[in-house]
């Protein structure tokens, strides 16, 4: 049902286009950024480095449209949960296009000083971490929850694969001699890609907030006795 | 029975709950303005009522201290409402001791036109009291628990009427509380006044509540999220919702609740 003040739905949908418009571009500048790495492409990565400033843009943007609905429109429940959600999304979509411009920075490099072979490890990480954000920001547009909730499980084969890569390029390391920057940089590659699993999971809980106004952050902590958590937090340690 | 009901657990029995209203049913002649109402009111809490107009929220208010009999054919026609456990209904109920245990301010302020100082001790003289020690503390810590003293204590005998909007209202809070009610109603006790005076009076709900329980009914979403610990929604005669107000402003179980607040009704 459409707000008794129109302005209010505008000032909503005006907010919501923008964190599409963000969330397209984030999705676009990272892969983009993997596609530079994979194929060589300088002028790729480039063009990944000069489209961050306007996803920088996007977030204070809709960080102003949300104080401006705040401020104007003291909205409640599901539109706040909506405004919320939307300004902390803006924030976590500029993080995961700071890693993607991470990778293209790294993928200039790695152009510049060769083609290491383990450059083909990266490709499948990347196509797990672009199914979790493609799920995370349907659950916002869709109000998919169940997408939001499964992400977890996404996240930690994401995670998995992540080390399989980081032991397999450390192995290599000690006998890599001058390749070993290059070894280097594909670990901090599989590092920001692991971080924007990690981001879009975040985006997929504020979803199932937004939603159905149940808050899942940490619910595997807030599930343990506190016994559980004391051993788990010696085992991290 | 609204067809609401198992949303709103009976808790009458809890020694928490000052006022418990029972199946109410109100009318204006022959229009029901009140239909079947459930609603415990608890102890040193703030309830909010909300509601577009006419739902019924100030004529429920008005049944609390039975302000309602003033006026001709109007009558609770079922259940009950009981303050501390008396059913406040009952042919024994001293109508008077009713209205100084369950006190009222209204949307205009109306103080007498008085002295500052016989506003506040009224309730107390109605009473019989007429020590004059007595008179100038109950005066005094009124004034003070109304955050009214400091601009009002040297010009108690000056009329009260030269009280600025906002001064009067809490004049009439401090008059209210003077006979140390039970429970204060307050019916859109903000409206007439600006956003500096509605902050002292919400500042004074506040802080008064640890010694008394409020009631208060506004069409100010803010003020009920900013003020009151429970709220109930109205609408057309039934109370459609009732909770924690942090519940009812975040996430309420009720979609014609979320189209209120959110400004989507009509």
């Amino acid at each position: 049902m459409p707000h008794i003040f129109h302005e209010f739905d505008n000032a909503i949908g005006d907010l919501k286009s923008h964190v599409l418009q963000m969330a397209s571009l984030t999705r676009q500048n990272l892969e983009r950024a993997v596609q530079a790495l994979i194929t060589r492409n300088i002028d790729l990565s480039r063009t990944v480095i000069g489209e961050d400033t306007e996803v920088d843009e996007l977030e204070m943007k809709i960080d102003h449209l949300g104080m401006e609905i705040l401020l104007r429109f003291h909205p409640v429940a599901s539109d706040l949960r909506l405004v919320i959600t939307s300004m902390k999304m803006a924030h976590n979509l500029e993080r995961i296009s700071d890693h993607a411009v991470n990778i293209a920075k790294r993928a200039k490099k790695l152009c510049k000083s060769g083609d290491p072979l383990e450059t083909a490890m990266i490709e499948p990480l990347y196509t797990k971490a672009e199914h979790l954000l493609r799920d995370a920001l349907l659950s916002y547009t869709d109000g998919n929850t169940d997408l939001g909730e499964r992400l977890k499980n996404g996240d930690a084969e994401l995670d998995k694969a992540h080390k399989e890569v980081i032991a397999l390029l450390s192995s290599r390391l000690e006998t890599a001699g001058s390749g070993a920057e290059n070894l280097l940089h594909l670990i901090f590659v599989s590092r920001s890609i692991e971080r924007i699993g990690d981001l879009a999971v975040n985006i997929g809980e504020d979803a199932v907030f937004m939603n159905e106004a149940r808050d899942i952050r940490h619910e595997h902590r807030r599930n343990l006795g506190e016994e559980d958590r004391v051993v788990e937090k010696s085992e991290e340690g | 029975m609204s067809e609401h009901q198992e949303i709103f657990p009976s808790h009458e029995n809890l020694p928490d709950v000052m006022v418990g209203i029972r199946d109410l049913c109100f009318n204006y002649g022959s229009s029901q303005a009140l239909k079947h109402i459930n609603l415990e009111l608890k102890q040193n809490k703030v309830t909010a009522f909300i509601g577009p107009s006419g739902c019924g929220k100030s004529t429920l208010l008005r049944c609390i201290n039975r302000m309602n009999d003033e006026i001709p054919g109007t009558r609770v026609t079922q259940g009950s409402i009981r303050v501390e456990g008396v059913d406040i209904y009952d042919r024994s109920v001293d109508v008077v001791k009713l209205r100084r245990d369950v006190g009222m301010v209204f949307q205009k302020s109306n103080p007498f036109p008085r002295s500052i100082y016989e506003n506040v001790a009224f309730g107390l003289r109605m009473r019989g009291e007429k020590n004059k020690v007595v008179l100038d503390q109950v005066v005094e810590e009124s004034l003070k628990d109304s955050a009214l003293w400091d601009e009002v204590k040297d010009r108690l005998q000056e009329s009260a009427l030269g009280l600025s909007g906002g001064q009067q209202q809490r004049l009439c809070i401090a008059r209210t509380i003077a006979v140390k009610p039970l429970v204060v109603l307050m019916d859109e006790p903000c409206s007439a006044l600006d956003p500096i005076a509605t902050a002292k009076v919400e500042e004074l709900i506040y802080n008064l509540k640890k010694d008394y329980t409020f009631v208060v009914v506004t069409h100010n979403m803010q003020q009920a999220s900013r003020v009151s610990d429970e709220t109930a929604f109205f609408f057309m005669g039934e109370l459609i919702e009732f909770s924690e107000t942090r519940r009812i402003f975040s996430n309420p179980k009720l979609k014609k609740t979320e189209d209120y607040i959110s400004g989507r009704f009509g």
